[in-house]
């Protein structure tokens, strides 16, 4: 590539006088004037009519970038740069450089040290302006399908508007049919309405549409390749029935010998009574080996649970009308690519035979949640019911959180039971009604129904009665009596835990999870993340919530894919790039980068995956051999910048703290202290970084061997970083650096490391303040000339 | 004399099949250990040149200064930059001297 010499046009945009107010304006002309590779300087009392002869000065090649000194507003610098670059300069080359921000103008501080500040400040932006180089935005190729992992409730739906949307969609379900857990619930609160209503809703628009591929019976083998081109393998499971002829007539059904429960739970047989007999009953469900899909059928297609099957029998074969029985199928596996990944794989129950002391597994008449679902269909004669809420929830021996549904859900069955049984009295056990939301008026509305009785404390012993009852005890917090009841029935509510297939998929694409299971994502910015760039992740599977909230946190992730599914990725070119002269494979940038951007290429280098890349810089700040820059924020803009900052311009004995701000918030902290008026020190001198993890300890070597009195990083509080933990790995090195000062006699505390919030500009100025003490108490950097 | 590893800093370059300070010794000396931790595995043959001291990323590497310059007091202590390198030499009595060069550019 041909170098060319940076000429650089450089503009002091003077509003109403106010520079003039601060600085020796005609000082800083001067000097600037004759540095050299500036080309053209002057100052600017307005920005419309001088646009025309800097376009000719541009275009006669008199400068070839432009440094812009002053306060622009966005409208300006969109303005000036489609301005510029219809005369043909890169939007790239311009540098922007707010002088005021840095604390110019600030009341109470001597105009000779204001004008040498300022004039420091547009010498480091100089010095970054000489480096400038043009760039493009880059455009990459994308596929414009979707995998969606898990046809529950937000699977389906998400599916069907990026069908609407025009997108083709891969839904894989490891289940024979789609629907998930809401197919198996009873009645929803508050329409009343049965829940496989609006899945058939959703379904009907994919059986007529050709833009949803549904694969069930499915799991996902593999993927790979990156964000805009996944590599997905699928494997099928076979289903011993054709899905081109299956009609779903039912002639298999109807002659199938071999009769499956459909879940087979240990019930001792010395506990079962009447009423208890009653209740299995009604929970007994049985299907033939050949039988629809479940929980939902569709597809439309039979299938058959071959270990269930008689052997050598061939009913089905020999009724089946469309000759659509195809028992030698095995299984078989697909591949097909997609732009993006949605993780919708949704919950399980927790499994509440691990609550010992209520005996669910043990006593045929304690049931859970789930299965009161069922059981209100036909509800058995039941006189004394009881409900414990929290059965292993907010518990540390099991689900330390709030599964946040169960309130409700329980509520909305002693609703339909008293519907049902007006004359059933049921106790409530509870530790805290929590019903979020409109919620309260289904709480309300339980309350004031007659017999529903709402004891505050959990049970401490389940235990059979004689009469096939069960004894509870319990402790009523409020009132501190022990009350002893006998009921019919127990429902336990059993809390919402990651499914299995969560606990699969997180291995197989490597997503990071939470203490709990649950995928883990910064939950203000970015909640439907997953740290993995075109991998969203929506629904319960991120946390225990009901089935609107699911559905609108897949339609959440559903926009958030959106980019990388419209056959063109755009990237903004300011991405990392890697010197390979200089690269030893430590492959620390792999390690640290949050979002797993680098692969290794076939020399074993690492290479960055452009379109998993967030260009926070990690990799930046991470690297040893400092061979990794961003473009146009490049390390050895950032080291210019450094040298062009002269530590003594207020004498020897006065410090000089060069801070790096992280752009997120400590760097608005700053910017605001100046907006605000307070008093910001002109010690302090700042760097942009777009996050503190970028900043790489050679620059903070190069600060103090250039003299500066104090190195302040600033970022995010722990666990804030928009990059997961920028903050964190900063700290860390600035900590290495520190100690290795101690070792050469200088004060480690030269090094900091601070945290900042968006709001906290007082505290960044007295901090700024203190950190000027401390510096005075320590004197001058023994590098300082 | 073979330089000081820091166990408790040293991370072995993630466990890395050659760590930074292995790559850069002209002796080939420095490897990494069982446990992952640096060691000079031929300590009479170090001449201290320090290039792993200053190639060391987390600062767990420190000279030995041979007996003939130097007790244990004093120590010779690199600190690399983009482009600068500052020296600080600290001797038996604790008397510092300290030196700033701007090297040869790492960047270019």
């Amino acid at each position: 590539m041909q170098k060319t010499i940076p000429k650089i046009g450089l503009f002091i945009y003077e509003q109403g006088g106010r520079l003039a107010r601060a600085i020796d304006l005609d000082a800083v002309i001067q000097r600037l004037a004759r540095i050299k590779n500036v080309t053209r300087c002057e100052v600017l009392t307005d920005l419309a009519a001088p646009l025309p002869s800097i376009k000719e000065d541009f275009t006669s090649d008199k400068f070839n970038r432009i440094l812009w000194v002053g306060k622009f507003s966005d409208y300006q610098k969109k303005t000036i740069q489609s301005e510029l670059s219809s005369a043909g300069l890169n939007p790239y080359m311009h540098e922007w450089c707010d002088i005021e921000e840095q604390g110019i103008g600030i009341d109470g501080v001597d105009l000779g040290i204001q004008t040498q500040k300022a004039i420091l400040i547009i010498q480091m932006s100089l010095a970054r302006t000489r480096l400038l180089e043009p760039l493009e935005p880059l455009e990459l190729p994308a596929i414009d399908a979707a995998l969606i992992i898990g046809a529950g409730v937000s699977g389906l739906h998400t599916a069907t508007s990026f069908m609407e949307l025009g997108k083709k969609v891969y839904l894989v379900e490891k289940e024979s049919g789609v629907g998930g857990k809401v197919a198996s619930l009873h009645r929803l609160y508050p329409r009343i309405c049965d829940p496989r209503c609006g899945l058939e809703f959703e379904i009907q628009k994919i059986r007529e549409s050709d833009m949803v591929e549904v694969h069930t019976l499915s799991k996902v083998k593999s993927l790979e390749g990156s964000p805009g081109n996944f590599d997905v393998r699928i494997e099928k499971q076979p289903r011993y029935v054709s899905e081109e002829k299956c009609n779903a007539c039912g002639e298999c059904m109807k002659v199938c010998p071999a009769v499956i429960p459909e879940e087979q739970r240990s019930r001792e047989s010395a506990f079962i009574n009447e009423t208890s007999q009653q209740v299995l009953n009604s929970l007994k469900s049985e299907k033939k080996a050949i039988h629809p899909a479940v929980p939902m059928p569709y597809p439309p297609t039979f299938l058959i649970e071959r270990q269930s099957c008689p052997s050598e029998c061939r009913e089905c074969v020999k009724v089946c009308p469309a000759q659509a029985i195809e028992l030698e199928q095995t299984s078989s596996e697909m591949a097909f690519k997609v732009g993006a990944v949605i993780v919708t794989t949704g919950w399980d129950p927790y499994q509440l035979s691990k609550v010992e002391e209520y005996g669910y597994g043990i006593y045929p008449n304690v049931i859970s949640n789930l299965e009161m679902e069922r059981l209100l269909e036909s509800p058995p004669a039941i006189e004394e019911i009881g409900f414990i809420q929290c059965a292993g929830s907010r518990d540390e021996r099991h689900l330390n959180y709030c599964s946040s549904v169960c309130c409700s859900v329980a509520l909305k069955h002693v609703l339909y039971l008293k519907e049902k049984l007006p004359d059933a009295r049921c106790y409530i056990f509870y530790q805290d009604i929590r019903t979020p939301g409109f919620d309260e008026e289904l709480y309300q509305k339980v309350k004031s129904l007659h017999n529903v009785i709402f004891i505050r404390g959990n049970p401490s012993t389940v235990k059979p009665g004689d009469d096939g009852k069960l004894k509870i005890r319990t402790e009523d917090t409020f009132s501190g009596k022990e009350i002893d009841l006998s009921l019919d029935l127990l429902v336990l509510a059993g809390g919402m835990m990651p499914s299995q297939g969560s606990f699969e998929i997180a291995q197989l694409l490597n997503l990071p999870q939470n203490n709990f299971g649950f995928f883990e994502s910064h939950l203000q910015c970015h909640p439907e993340e997953s740290q993995r760039t075109g991998i969203l992740v929506g629904g319960a599977c991120r946390g225990p919530m009901n089935i609107s909230q699911s559905i609108e946190s897949s339609h959440r992730a559903a926009m958030e894919v959106l980019p990388f599914l419209n056959r063109t990725i755009l990237i903004e070119p300011k991405y990392p790039v890697l010197d390979l002269t200089k690269c030893d494979k430590c492959k620390r940038c792999m390690e640290e980068c949050p979002f797993l951007s680098y692969v290794f290429d076939e020399n074993g280098f690492p290479s960055l995956d452009l379109t998993k890349c967030r260009q926070c810089g990690n990799c930046m700040g991470i690297c040893p051999l400092i061979a990794i820059s961003l473009r146009n924020n490049t390390i050895k803009q950032i080291a210019a910048q450094i040298q062009a900052l002269k530590s003594s311009f207020m004498g020897k004995e006065e410090p000089v703290i060069l801070a790096f701000l992280c752009e997120n918030d400590a760097y608005h902290a700053a910017k605001s202290a100046v907006e605000y008026g307070l008093p910001v020190p002109p010690n302090v001198f700042f760097i942009k970084v777009p996050c503190a993890g970028s900043v790489n300890n050679a620059l903070v070597a190069d600060a103090l061997a250039f003299g500066i009195d104090g190195v302040l990083i600033a970022g995010c509080k722990d666990g804030q970083c928009h990059y997961v933990k920028g903050n964190q790995l900063v700290k860390t090195r600035s900590g290495d650096l520190s100690d290795k000062l101690q070792k050469m006699m200088i004060d480690p505390q030269r090094v900091r490391f601070e945290s900042l919030e968006i709001r906290d500009s007082k505290k960044y100025v007295e901090l700024v303040k203190s950190y000027i003490e401390e510096l005075r108490a320590m004197g001058p950097n023994p590098f300082k000339s | 004399m073979p330089p000081k590893v820091d166990r408790e800093k040293c991370d072995g370059c993630k466990a890395e099949k050659e760590s930074l300070c292995e790559q850069i010794c002209p002796g080939d000396l420095m490897t990494l250990a069982e446990d992952k931790k640096a060691y000079c595995r031929m300590p009479r043959d170090c001449w201290d040149c320090m290039s792993c001291i200053k190639a060391c990323p987390k600062g767990a590497l420190e000279t030995r200064i041979p007996y003939q310059l130097g007790y244990h007091v004093a120590k010779l202590i690199p600190m690399m930059g983009t482009n600068t390198i500052t020296w600080t030499c600290i001797d038996i009595n604790g008397k510092v001297e300290r030196f700033q060069y701007i090297n040869r550019g790492m960047l270019d």
